[in-house]
């Protein structure tokens, strides 16, 4: 029964909170890499919001806090790095 | 005035001497074009994320200052002509705010930080909250 199965499936979502509204102290900063590298992959990708449970106002800033700390080098556009090198030996 | 926070990084292999000579240069910049610098922070010596002109390490330094929108042109064609920067962030953090006030609150905020250096219960350090582009605080 497809109609259960899906139904049965929502019952164990776990209902996620947005972790800068929860914790007022928490700040997104471009200038603190440490603070976003929890949201964003392996290979540097922003985490999308129904992953990180962010709420959208704070997803909006961390989105632009990342942006900007990827402009300064502080965080990586993407991981290809390892490439480029063995591409620039020949 | 206006107030601005850029971030900039120095070329890491320039001696110690240069390198303040570089940080004094733009702080000057500032200053010679009628703004206030409010604080100038040297992070010093860290690993960039990816390759700049070939650097895998940069000197970076943060200057907070207060200005007209002349004050980010003369800056920004001085940053680009330089060839020890590396690369530069200038982010417009408020279209309207008071200078003094702004430096005697990062003093009030060192004070405070030498006093409770016990209890670092303070998190108070970024009084720049990301999204000062809609909300004006101060």
């Amino acid at each position: 029964m497809a109609f259960n199965d899906s139904y049965d499936k929502r019952v164990f979502v776990k209902h996620k909170v947005c972790r800068f509204c929860a914790d007022p102290n928490l700040k997104i900063d471009y200038k603190e890499p440490k603070t976003l590298g929890a949201f964003i992959t392996e290979r540097g990708k922003i985490v999308p919001r129904r992953i990180s449970g962010n709420c959208a106002k704070h997803q909006r800033i961390l989105g632009l806090a990342i942006k900007r700390a990827r402009n300064i080098a502080l965080l990586p556009y993407t991981t290809a790095k390892v490439n480029t090198r063995e591409y620039r030996e020949y | 005035m206006r107030h601005y926070e850029l971030v900039y990084i120095i070329n890491p292999n320039l001696e110690a001497e240069l390198l303040k000579e570089v940080v004094d240069k733009f702080s000057d910049i500032v200053s010679k074009s009628k703004g206030t610098v409010v604080e100038v922070n040297e992070w010093g010596k860290r690993k960039l994320a990816y390759e700049v002109k070939k650097f895998d390490k940069g000197y970076y330094v943060l200057l907070d200052f207060c200005g007209h929108p002349t004050v980010v042109k003369e800056l920004e064609r001085n940053l680009k002509l330089d060839d020890r920067v590396l690369k530069y962030l200038n982010i417009k953090l408020d279209d309207d705010s008071d200078p003094e006030e702004l430096i005697s609150k990062i003093q009030e905020k060192n004070a405070g930080k030498e006093v409770e250096e016990t209890e670092d219960s303070t998190k108070d350090e970024d009084i720049f909250s990301e999204d000062n582009r809609d909300s004006e605080e101060e």
